[in-house]
């Protein structure tokens, strides 16, 4: 009896603090944000309560939809492209070397960077004229590849991705490396017995060991490509034609640019409902897989 | 025992041909590693290099050596931009943040994941929720908030909110990391006569350390580089922190782009430092690994 | 047991207690800090704020930081909390500040729809008294430059600058090598285009990432030379003039057919106006057509050299156009707006200091800055870049004609600029026409 009373109190003071502080300035934020979401308000003067409205016009919008795909391919693109060479990269770059030191602060590097040099080197990459795609292309006699890659809308969004991919694996790695840290040796000398080749070992050991991990990080891939826009707005400013548009740049030109701060709240509402769709989705699908 | 790290093993029983082969793959493998090293550190050099170009250069050759180096960006970039002080300010506020999202998130994952209660499920939801909300949308709500709390224009205005936003984060990681570790630990200690608090102090916080590392250079490179919060709930010259100041040299159609890089290159230098700082502890967890096999 | 149970429980309930004394302690001093704001005359000194994003290294920044200084000097008994916020979020802490209704005693505005939210929102009162107090400084604004500042026959703000959006650079060497005419008709444009074409040089540098620049720069003057101001301002109200009127689709048909004859550098959609003014100072284009904000761009940019090629000049006329062709898009730019709530001795103050930060020596200091002011200022040829003073008479010998975006509601300014692009991309004028109309017929409810 006095040993459950005492986790009950241990529960419920260790919490306390961490959940006020959580409830107070994000729980009750997106509350409020949800609610100015039924309103027809210009983030001045008087709103007017117009019940789903906001929410039926966004979801008849088909620049929402559109972004919200371009969403999901930058989702679809973090998941395929990061985090598994994430994974490998963390696998091979494990050890303390001065070598491996290097390399993995070197990955990580790009994050530490503004998004606006990325945007701009990369632009200059992708640069119609001068860029150093282009130019490699004609070089090496692929001419008929050359393209407008952040100017046509047939094919921006990837090359949008491919920086977005590049620049964001180092949380990744480090995730992926601490989480390797608590395989102990002894498990991986075992397996080394075993005979296990490398391949398998990964899929046997590793994986398992860390699927918490992969779990987590899956969450964090969703959640952060459905906010994330800001290298993707200093590439294309969204556009042309709205055709690089996401939903928190959509989100965010409706608050602060149109000035129609109600329809931007409820948008805002909505990509929490879709990234919630989401991050069940993927963590019913895991945990059948995990199952197997 | 004395362990050798695993890599390294030498394997012994291959034999000369196989052994020429693998030399080879792990020469191509070193490096393609080191190319692509020097790829990821491009933007990094890209930056500095053209912190000292003027503006004329910066356009017309941008991937050259400045031909004259101007040091003199950093001075002018420093005094503008009033980077001193701002520099201070965000050490200050992302150094306590820091502290806060550790404690409070570490003992979150001690309890979500160690221990059993009713409401656990829900609480994990509420942090996934935290997790998916654009800021942006919050803004409005938190500052007429924080101005009913009387806290708008302090520090806690900005570590409050930075704690509350990055708690999820520290939650989740730290959760996961911890699930992985054998339950008998703590229950050793339970025998051992520590208390809760106890095994929370002697034995989580030292076992999830590289998680708490990891946590940690995500949490300051957030903290450090926060541009939303720190323009809207800070009035005071004085608390400004520098993301403001980077983005001082625009006039909203053109940029100074040899000031602003310059003072890029200086904000820029903390968080490099942190992540060497953290990376070497987020290998710690090998070492003391190691030590016990 | 208990006892160390107990130590922690203190410890942690400690903790809190720091959290909330943090926010705590803090309370009292933005409590008395903001009770100072109000009540104005309760303390000795007067308190008084002003927000502005004239905040980087550029002349016309420092140039108003200086206005703003001198009245610090010379006003030490009021305390004046001045912010330079940059320009990249200025429109969101503003945006965030007025939803919470925060607002400072004095802050920048835009002229237009920016302003005219602020007063739509009744968070604004006029300064039309102080103009009529200085009536040298009221007289000399170039007549209509406080219309877009106006509302109701009150004035809200008095410009800080002025805005010209159109203006047809060129280069002086390319047009003489290939021997080609400046175009003055929209025939010798295509003509021009074509010809440099022809010798593998861009015709129009054009950078419209941001997607404002082909509406701000080209389609509001194009599209007045042919359908005239009349029907734009029509249009505006929506009565008696649609978007979708044929005059409307010819001016976007003409966008569309500099667009189609590649008259554009390639990837013009993905350049922003830095690198089309870098594009075109360099040589690589023999046109541009940019705003005022282009010439210190291009002398920031730009060799002395470079600089010397460029020229300046309108855009040319269009056959059987409706409008004036001896005219170009410009305007009032922002000024400073006055918060509803400064009375009082605050309220003279913040009256005091819009006088000093946009009255007669303001206004020449600013003009001195090679911006463009829309007052009578008898501008030093030697103090100005020699390209400035050309544009400034040029600007000042026109006809000013509207600025989309600064009358269209912000949703039918979003519908033209991506329209543009879309246009750019292959779009038909007439879709593009009717979306504009939409989005201006649904924002005033018609």
């Amino acid at each position: 009896m006095a040993f459950t009373n005492r986790l009950r109190s241990f529960i419920i003071i260790g919490l306390l603090p961490a959940l006020t502080i959580y409830l107070l300035f994000v729980i009750v934020p997106i509350l409020w944000s949800a609610y100015y979401g039924f309103f027809d308000w210009k983030g001045i003067g008087a709103a007017r309560f117009i019940g789903l409205d906001n929410y039926a016009e966004a979801l008849k919008d088909p620049i929402f939809w559109r972004a919200l795909k371009n969403n999901l391919i930058i989702v679809a693109a973090s998941i395929l492209g990061q985090l598994p060479i994430a994974l490998l990269l963390s696998l091979i770059l494990r050890k303390s070397t001065l070598f491996h030191r290097f390399v993995r602060s070197a990955v990580f590097m790009p994050m530490v960077v503004s998004s606006i040099v990325i945007g701009l080197i990369w632009g200059y990459i992708y640069h119609p004229q001068i860029g150093i795609l282009n130019v490699l292309l004609e070089q090496i006699g692929l001419s008929s590849w050359i393209r407008d890659w952040l100017g046509d809308p047939s094919i921006n969004m990837y090359s949008v991705s491919a920086p977005v991919i590049w620049a964001n694996i180092g949380p990744y790695l480090i995730i992926f490396l601490s989480a390797i840290q608590n395989i102990s040796s002894d498990v991986e000398e075992a397996a080394k017995i075993d005979g296990a080749i490398k391949g398998k070992w990964l899929y046997l050991i590793v994986i398992p060991m860390i699927w918490d991990t992969i779990k987590v990080a899956i969450v964090l891939c969703i959640s952060g490509s459905l906010k994330a826009f800001d290298l993707i707005f200093v590439m294309t400013g969204g556009g042309p034609a709205q055709s690089t548009e996401l939903l928190a740049t959509y989100m965010y030109n409706n608050t602060f640019e149109i000035y129609r701060y109600g329809y931007g709240s409820a948008v805002s509402t909505l990509i929490i409902i879709i990234s919630m769709i989401l991050v069940l989705g993927s963590q019913v699908l895991m945990r059948k897989r995990g199952m197997e | 025992m004395k362990t050798i790290a695993p890599g390294r093993v030498p394997k012994t029983t291959t034999n000369t041909s196989s052994r020429v082969l693998n030399f080879r793959a792990s020469w191509l493998l070193h490096l393609f590693l080191l190319a692509y090293a020097l790829v990821t550190l491009y933007p990094l050099l890209w930056l500095f290099i053209s912190s000292f170009k003027s503006n004329q250069e910066f356009f017309g050759s941008p991937f050259a050596l400045p031909s004259v180096w101007q040091f003199e960006n950093y001075t002018r970039a420093w005094e503008i931009g009033g980077i001193g002080k701002a520099f201070l300010n965000s050490v200050i506020v992302s150094v306590l943040s820091l502290v806060l999202t550790l404690f409070l998130g570490t003992l979150t994952a001690f309890i979500v994941s160690r221990l059993n209660f009713r409401f656990k499920g829900f609480i994990m939801m509420l942090f996934v929720l935290g997790m998916l909300i654009p800021i942006h949308s919050t803004l409005v709500p938190l500052f007429i908030l924080m101005k009913s709390l009387g806290i708008l224009d302090t520090y806690a205005s900005l570590i409050l909110p930075y704690t509350a936003f990055e708690l999820p984060i520290a939650v989740f990681v730290i959760a996961a990391y911890l699930t992985s570790v054998p339950k008998e630990l703590e229950e050793a200690a339970m025998i051992d006569g520590n208390g809760y608090w106890g095994i929370f102090y002697r034995i989580i916080v030292p076992l999830a350390v590289p998680a708490m590392a990891t946590v940690s250079i995500l949490g300051f490179l957030r903290f450090w580089n926060d541009f939303a919060f720190a323009l809207v709930f800070i009035n005071k010259q004085a608390l400004k922190t520098l993301p403001l100041s980077l983005s001082m040299f625009s006039d909203g159609y053109g940029t100074d782009y040899s000031l602003t890089m310059a003072a890029m290159s200086i904000a820029v230098i903390p968080t490099i430092i942190i992540y060497l700082l953290f990376q070497n502890q987020i290998m710690k967890g090998m070492v003391a690994g190691a030590v016990k096999g | 047991m208990k006892k160390k149970t107990l130590a922690i429980t203190a410890c942690t309930t400690a903790m809190t207690l720091l959290l909330a004394a943090c926010g705590g302690g803090n309370t009292g001093n933005s409590g008395t800090a903001e009770e100072g704001n109000k009540a104005g005359t309760a303390s000795p000194k007067i308190k008084l704020s002003i927000w502005h994003n004239f905040s980087g290294d550029d002349l016309r920044a420092k140039a108003v930081r200086a206005q703003i200084d001198k009245f610090k000097a010379e006003h030490p008994e009021i305390q004046l909390d001045a912010q330079a916020i940059p320009p990249d979020g200025y429109r969101q802490r503003l945006k965030t500040v007025a939803a919470a209704d925060e607002m400072p005693d004095v802050f920048f505005t835009q002229s237009g729809t920016s302003i005219k939210e602020f007063y739509d929102g009744g968070l604004i009162q006029p300064i039309t008294s102080l103009l009529d107090e200085h009536p040298e400084w009221k007289n000399n604004f170039i007549p209509g430059s406080l219309d877009t500042l106006s509302f109701n026959g009150e004035v809200y703000a008095t410009p800080l600058s002025g805005s010209a959006t159109s203006f047809l650079f060129y280069n002086k060497s390319l047009f003489e090598k290939y021997n080609v005419k400046v175009p003055t008709t929209w025939d010798e444009m295509m003509t021009a285009v074509k010809t440099f074409n022809d010798n593998k040089i861009t015709p129009i540098s054009l950078g419209n990432k941001a997607s404002w620049l082909a509406q701000s720069s080209i389609i509001s003057s194009l599209a007045d030379r042919v359908t005239g101001t009349d029907w734009f301002k029509k249009a505006v109200n929506q009565d008696g003039a649609k978007f979708t009127d044929p005059e409307f689709v010819q001016a976007l048909t003409y966008f569309k057919q500099l667009s189609d004859a590649k008259a554009f550098q390639p990837g013009f959609n993905s350049l922003d106006n830095t690198q089309m003014e870098q594009y075109f100072v360099e040589g690589k284009a023999a046109m541009m057509i940019d705003g005022a904000w282009a010439l210190t761009n291009m002398a920031a940019s730009g060799t002395e050299e470079q600089l010397n090629q460029v020229d300046v000049t309108i855009l040319p006329s269009v056959p059987g156009g409706k409008g004036d062709p001896k005219s170009m898009s410009g305007g009032s730019g922002g000024g400073l707006a006055l918060s509803k709530r400064a009375t009082g001795d605050q309220l003279k103050a913040a009256l005091e200091l819009i006088y000093t930060v946009s009255g007669p020596d303001a206004m020449k200091a600013i003009a001195g800055s090679n911006s463009i002011v829309t007052y009578n200022v008898d501008l030093d040829e030697s103090q100005v870049m020699p390209l400035f003073y050309k544009a400034y008479n040029l600007y000042k010998s026109v006809k000013l004609t509207p600025v989309y975006d600064a009358y269209l509601t912000s949703s039918a300014t979003e519908a033209v600029n991506n329209g543009l692009q879309e246009l750019s991309m292959g779009g038909k004028p007439e879709d593009i026409a009717k979306k504009i109309q939409d989005a201006q017929a649904r924002d005033l409810g018609k």
